[in-house]
């Protein structure tokens, strides 16, 4: 049977990517310690798929068709499309079969995600696949969650996609050691009349909420005040799904730093299996 | 306010490999292929950010003006006048 060990969290802004020459070297240092500690940590779980989680930056989807939930099937996906992500990897290995034991399993608990045969992963995803510099990639599970354009999948539905994905690890009949990444967050605007803001405060108390694991408080805590964080604020379902995924209990913060060179409330994290 | 269709398609469109350069060499070109209502032309046009940010995704909104040749630094200025306009509270986190 297939094994949970472990589920992670980090920030990925693109200008990590894009203006990495320009920042202070402090900044670097920060960022680069952060990610090779999480990258130690996944690396020491051993998985041989890691679940991911993340927006999708108008890359896959646009206004015609946008899932709310789109876990990708593909053998393999695309590297990121973004001109400053081009020394990624451009092909990133998926697993079929178990991606659709995950499909199938929601189905049969009366979810309906979307599927893709052939993603594209862009910055969110790739960014800390590539700032945490691992031995080897594991096989990579996408799933797209809307964070990016209303209406998104409420809170409570993130708790139970985390939920789901827990029963459909312990479910899959293949030896294979599973890990979860959820990519994107904290607090950060965008594109809005306050971009460029942190809101430490909420990001501070998010921290705290996952800390003391109950749903309840974090729930409302989000459904509350996640809107007026700032709109890349919303990525913090993907960590709430990771968080339900590992039982809602065992956060532990890797660091946390408002980060104004990238725009970004950034967090790394990860919870004990 | 709502969504503009079709300049979104425009935003959208603009991430594919050479669309950028082709916009900026020769603007009108690119535009004439989209439906734009006169008002949303006259925008772009402009480059009016605040008319516009009501109208599209805020992430497509900011890779659009990246697109367009405008820096962040003058992008995040524009924006950030918006919240001095009466109705920036509403539009606030749109």
């Amino acid at each position: 049977m297939a094994e949970f060990v472990g589920a992670f969290a980090a920030s990925h802004a693109p200008l990590i990517a894009r203006d990495w020459d320009k920042f202070a070297p402090e900044s670097r240092e920060i960022i680069t310690t952060d990610f090779h500690e999480l990258g130690r940590r996944i690396a020491a779980a051993r998985p041989d798929v890691l679940i991911e989680l993340s927006a999708d930056h108008w890359t896959n989807f646009f206004l015609d068709n946008l899932p709310n939930i789109c876990i990708g099937i593909g053998a393999s996906h695309d590297g990121p499309p973004e001109p400053f992500m081009n020394n990624f990897p451009r092909s990133i290995a998926g697993d079929t079969a178990f991606a659709q034991h995950i499909a199938k399993v929601a189905l049969d608990d009366e979810f309906e995600p979307s599927i893709s045969h052939h993603l594209a992963l862009d910055h969110g995803f790739c960014i800390p696949l590539m700032k945490m510099e691992l031995p080897k990639l594991p096989r990579i599970v996408p799933i797209v969650v809307n964070n990016l354009e209303p209406p998104m999948p409420s809170i409570r539905r993130c708790f139970a996609w985390g939920k789901l994905l827990a029963k459909a690890i312990a479910s899959y009949p293949e030896n294979i050691r599973v890990a979860i990444l959820a990519s994107g967050g904290l607090s950060h605007s965008i594109g809005e009349p306050t971009m460029g803001a942190i809101d430490e405060a909420f990001d501070r108390d998010c921290i705290a909420a996952f800390k003391a694991g109950a749903e309840g408080p974090l729930t409302k805590l989000l459904d509350e005040r996640m809107e007026a964080a700032g709109n890349g604020t919303h990525e913090v379902r993907n960590w709430v799904i990771a968080h339900a995924a590992a039982g809602s209990r065992g956060f532990d913060l890797i660091d946390y730093r408002a980060m104004p060179e990238v725009y970004v409330g950034c967090g790394w994290a990860s919870w004990n299996a | 306010m709502a969504t503009d269709y079709w300049f979104s398609k425009l935003c959208y469109d603009l991430q594919r490999p050479g669309a950028g350069a082709e916009y900026r060499a020769d603007r009108e070109k690119v535009l004439a292929r989209y439906p734009l209502s006169p008002e949303v032309l006259a925008a772009i046009r402009a480059d009016d950010v605040a008319a516009l940010q009501p109208l599209v995704n805020a992430y497509l909104l900011r890779f659009y003006f990246g697109a367009a040749g405008m820096s962040d630094d003058t992008f995040m200025a524009k924006l950030h006048a918006m919240q001095k306009l009466p109705a920036a509270k509403e539009q606030a986190h749109g």
